[in-house]
């Protein structure tokens, strides 16, 4: 917020209000509508069984904090956060490590096959995992990688990295190749003209892209419903499916949790928005 | 060369440093090779002291309760075996089937599956004979109406876990001040949700559950309480049966004529079940474990006894001067051929009998509230639990799903089609025709 | 993006000016270079998307029995199975549908939201962080949450409007399987938009305000300075994002799996879940496989028009 408005004091017009009011009206409405669904959620979560199924209130009649206590106790909720973070964390880690340097050999470089590279990372994402169960289970065994988080982290960061090499390759094109050349000629070699020079300026890009992978494999839950068997390495998004009983459904107990699983990432986004701005107030963009 | 060297080496050690970096985050996480048995003690170092037996089980999970209860197993079984490593795992029935059908896929079928079908795995030869795994003292207890529901070609591949069984449930206050009995026929069951809904509109008389979930459920309660069945007696598939019609045209027509929830379609026995619960919902057919669930969510939030709605269950309404029949559901152990050595078949054995102990069966029936399959655990059930008595009466004698029939899961989708496009309109005839040609034909 | 910028041709001019003078062996590790930097990704990609893909493949055209067993090839039975059962064109109508309709709607609607969020106000830091919660929540959840809302007996919409005094009664909100479609694809779009944001905002983010500056000068009107400049910077991350974007939606899963499950009668199925039914609840995996892989060739050919059309035209982007 603190970044240095630099809106020239000018006579306010009438025209001008208007679009601000305009403006601040679209706004609101837009976080009127996103959040409905979780004041919806919210409510669910502190009402107890019959108050939900009666339909007669909106808010709790009396907030039951004590569903948001009570999930802890039900199900190692502390575990399964943990291990979504780490395995969110390790995945856009991978998934980083290996797509910044094809991004960079593509935008910088020019070799045989870079066109049929970059159809290749496409079509690599135009099955679902879903289609894809039961030879992700196969490789996997095959490494000794199946109830294990590790196994999540690869396959988490290799259907990410269609989106990474993609954007960050859109994003390393876009940003001038002079000053990465001034630091060759400077004695820098290619990775550290890339380190030092290219991605501080490609911060935008890169800071979209790590939410992108972040929040993907935060919310993954098909795979590692049939990779992971011990609960104790389950990530949020199958370890709350504890609450989805054959005799009936916890919604107060399934929504409570789900708020939960929503503010690591909005943390993380709120911590990380920062740089999304930033990146282009530094300035070098164009070079 | 030396250049290209160097930076596929950097690039090696990055991502290795990178895999190393992911595995260090994990901590706890044991390596792979032993994380079969991820028990939560079982240092490394005592490992080769002692050869154990592993058992790897994948268990449904009925309900909160379930994952605990096998928790405790675990810990009590492998306490008083030192040489077996037993781990169990608790799935969702959402997603069981994605689960077990991955891993078979895989050949890395459990050793012991507790589920509803077999069918199919014995299609493949997957599984042993189930009377070499039980002893035969433990085999002994089962009542045999309900060995007889896993028997295919004359060996019995499942031994029950436990069952339920399904009535109808009625709301006392509702059918009372709209001056209704309790219907024991069709017509009268028309004519009482009729009734209800010209005494309050806004209550939904009668509740149908046609959807993908247990769509097969509703066919069932009706072909089976029109005299009507799957099969024939020599175990043909008769689903285009005209009693069989009669029954999903009748079902279908109390949907039209607005005497039931609005989209059975869509509408699961969980949403049927809240709205009973919550008293929108005149008359279901639901599971025995209801009451359970309906004195839980009162007790959890102090629903004063005023606001509590009064129900009874009956025999579910038959036609044609047929008696009722009550739905059987029963789940099942199978045994994976695994290979095993005796040492293992001797530990599965031991897994059994320490499973249908009777304190500790009825105790895992109870758990959920759900129904024996055993004498002895029937007895125990119903001398503690005074309002499962008749219960246990009724398991005894109801229907069962033809699951040992190789095409039962094409069927089950089937009838759930069916249903859902005479939902839609369709010619219910016509549509069961057509089933039974490509189920049969 | 890259209309205005000259990276490309300045690297290969930087290529050629250089190439001439290393030796037979630096000349080699140049040629190889660029491949040792995108193995990772190759080998990443190779592993763990690539051999599940070919025994996809594999398994279309295998006879695979109830509990999953490979039983030889069967040509392609399971393929002249699909393509003849009557559910397959209806619910290859509906996945359509549904791919169109989000990936358009949310495209638009996104990109508008970030013109309004790329604006200078207060709030905008709550206002960005509010906008990724749908992205944040898991869909399995968020599909739950909006059946909830909608549900007709004790949803909060019908108890929220009934309460303002809007209805009297309750409303049913998804009285036809068409209208519980469109709630999905509702539900689609509110999730999907955000990445479109996003998206864009990055594009948006990197656009050097002296190029805003000089249309101004230039006496360039809103709407022009969107269509002449910000329309054409952020087009290469727009296709990119809409081509994934694409693809995604033509697989997703959770939302309709959790809302409908395909009910009535494969009226709100896509491919997807029709082939989670066929391979985990009928036990078809052979046909199963045949869907994903037919689902497969269309994408390929959709994604592959729709990159040539947009990437070639004009500029040697590609």
């Amino acid at each position: 917020m603190s970044q240095p408005v630099n809106t020239v004091k000018k006579p306010v017009s009438i025209k001008k209000t208007i679009l601000r009011l305009l403006l601040y009206f679209v706004v609101l409405d837009v976080c009127v509508i996103t959040l409905y669904p979780y004041f919806a959620m919210l409510c669910t979560a502190l009402k107890n069984r019959v108050e939900i199924f009666s339909g007669d209130n909106i808010l709790p009649v009396t907030a039951l904090w004590s569903n948001f206590i009570d999930i802890w106790s039900r199900a190692p909720m502390a575990k399964y956060m943990l291990n979504s973070v780490l395995i969110a964390g390790g995945s856009t880690i991978i998934a980083m490590l290996c797509g910044i340097p094809a991004a960079y050999a593509l935008a910088r470089m020019k070799f045989r096959g870079q066109t049929a590279f970059l159809g290749f990372v496409i079509v690599s994402q135009m099955f679902a995992p879903v289609v894809l169960l039961i030879g992700i289970y196969q490789v996997m065994q095959r490494l000794g990688l199946t109830d294990n988080i590790l196994g999540l982290i690869f396959i988490n960061a290799a259907f990410n990295q269609a989106f990474t090499i993609w954007l960050l390759r859109g994003t390393f094109m876009g940003i001038s190749a002079e000053m990465e050349q001034a630091a060759t000629i400077d004695g820098c070699t290619r990775v550290q003209s890339m380190m030092k020079v290219l991605l501080p300026v490609a911060a935008p890009g890169i800071v979209t892209t790590l939410i992108f992978i972040f929040i993907n494999a935060w919310n993954e839950y098909t795979v590692a419903l049939c990779l992971i068997s011990t609960d104790t390495y389950k990530p949020l998004t199958v370890g709350i499916n504890t609450f989805n009983g054959y005799n009936m459904i916890e919604w107060q107990y399934l929504f409570a949790a789900s708020i939960f699983a929503i503010i690591p990432v909005v943390i993380l986004f709120m911590c990380i928005e920062k740089n999304l701005v930033s990146g282009l107030a530094s300035g070098g963009v164009k070079g | 060369m030396k250049k290209f060297l160097a930076t596929l080496l950097a690039l090696v050690m990055v991502l290795s440093l990178a895999a190393c970096g992911g595995g260090s985050d994990q901590g706890a996480t044991p390596p792979p090779a032993d994380s079969g048995s991820t028990g939560t003690e079982a240092p490394p170092a005592d490992a080769g002291s002692g050869e154990k037996t592993a058992i790897k089980v994948i268990a449904a999970e009925y309900g909160q309760n379930t994952k605990q209860w096998w928790a405790d197993f675990v810990t009590e079984f492998n306490g008083s075996h030192d040489d077996i490593e037993l781990t169990v795992e608790a799935v969702s029935w959402n997603d069981i089937y994605t689960v077990v059908n991955t891993r078979v896929a895989n050949n890395d079928a459990p050793d012991i599956l507790n589920i509803d079908v077999f069918a199919d795995y014995v299609a493949d030869d997957l599984l042993l004979p189930i009377q070499d795994c039980v002893s035969d003292e433990t085999y002994a207890k089962f009542y045999d109406a309900f060995l007889e529901q896993s028997n295919i070609d004359g060996t019995i591949w499942a031994i029950p876990d436990l069952a339920s069984a399904r009535a109808m449930y009625y709301n006392t206050d509702i059918l009372e001040a709209a001056g209704v009995e309790v219907p024991t026929t069709w017509d009268e069951l028309k004519a009482a949700c009729e009734a209800i809904k010209a005494y309050d509109s806004s209550i939904y008389p009668w509740g149908i559950d046609m959807t993908t979930d247990e769509g097969q459920a509703a066919f069932a309660y009706y072909i089976w309480n029109n005299g009507s069945d799957f099969t024939d007696a020599s175990g043909n598939w008769t689903l285009d049966a005209d009693a069989n019609v009669e029954a999903i045209e009748y079902a279908v027509g109390l949907v039209e004529d607005g005497l039931t929830n609005t989209d059975p379609a869509n509408e699961t026995r969980y949403a049927l079940q809240d709205l009973f619960g919550a008293g929108k919902l005149a008359m279901m057919i639901g599971p025995n474990s209801i009451p359970t669930y309906i004195a839980d969510n009162y007790a959890k939030a102090n629903t004063p006894a005023e606001e509590q709605i009064s129900y009874a269950f009956a025999a579910i309404p038959t036609n044609g001067g047929n008696s009722s029949v009550s739905a059987g559901v029963m789940d099942r152990f199978m045994v994976f051929d695994n290979d095993d050595s005796d040492e293992k078949i001797e530990a599965i054995k031991e897994f059994f009998d320490f499973f249908y102990e009777d304190t500790r069966y009825s105790d895992w029936v109870l758990m959920e509230g759900f129904l024996p399959a055993t004498s002895a655990g029937g007895e125990i059930v119903a001398a503690s639990d005074e309002s499962m008595a008749p219960w246990v009466e009724i398991v005894g004698s109801c229907k069962f799903y033809p699951t040992a029939k190789a095409e039962w899961a094409d069927v089950k989708q089937g009838v759930i089609d069916v249903e859902q496009q005479a939902l839609l309109g369709g010619d219910v005839k016509e549509l069961l025709e057509n089933l039974q040609a490509t189920i049969a034909g | 993006m890259s209309t205005k910028t000259p990276s490309a041709p300045a690297e290969a001019q930087e290529l050629t000016k250089k190439a001439p003078r290393p030796s037979g062996s630096k000349k080699l590790s140049r040629k190889i270079e660029p491949y040792i930097w995108i193995a990772p990704s190759i080998i990443l990609m190779a592993i763990f998307i690539v051999t599940p893909i070919v025994k996809v493949f594999q398994l279309s055209m295998s006879k695979v029995t109830r509990a999953g067993l490979v039983k030889g090839y069967n040509n392609f039975e399971n393929f002249s199975k699909v393509l003849k059962s009557p559910a397959f064109a209806l619910v290859l109508k509906n996945t359509i549908v549904w791919t169109i309709a989000v990936v358009v709607l949310s495209t638009v609607l996104g990109f508008m939201l970030a013109l309004v969020l790329n604006n200078k106000f207060r709030g905008r830091k709550v206002a960005r962080a509010i906008v990724v919660f749908p992205w944040a929540t898991t869909l399995v959840i968020q599909a739950s949450a909006w059946n909830f809302i909608i549900n007709k007996d004790y949803g909060t919409l019908n108890t929220l409007l009934m309460k303002i005094g809007l209805i009297s009664a309750p409303v049913n909100w998804t009285p036809t399987p068409a209208a519980y479609f469109a709630w999905e694809i509702a539900c689609g779009i509110f999730v999907t938009i955000p990445f479109v944001t996003f998206c864009v905002l990055s594009g948006l983010q990197s656009i050097d305000a002296s190029y805003y500056e000089a249309a101004t000068v230039d006496g360039a009107g809103y709407f022009q300075k969107l269509f002449s400049i910000t329309l054409p910077l952020v087009k290469s991350s727009l296709t990119v994002a809409t081509v994934l974007n694409i693809i995604y939606v033509f697989n997703s899963f959770p939302i309709i799996w959790t809302m409908t499950k395909g009910d009535p009668a494969n009226h709100t199925d896509t491919l997807v879940t029709y082939l989670y039914k066929l391979a985990f609840y009928n036990g078809k995996q052979g046909e199963a496989s045949a869907v994903s892989v037919i689902g497969f060739i269309i994408l390929l050919v959709c994604a592959s028009v729709y990159m040539i059309y947009t990437l070639r035209k004009g500029d040697d982007d590609l």
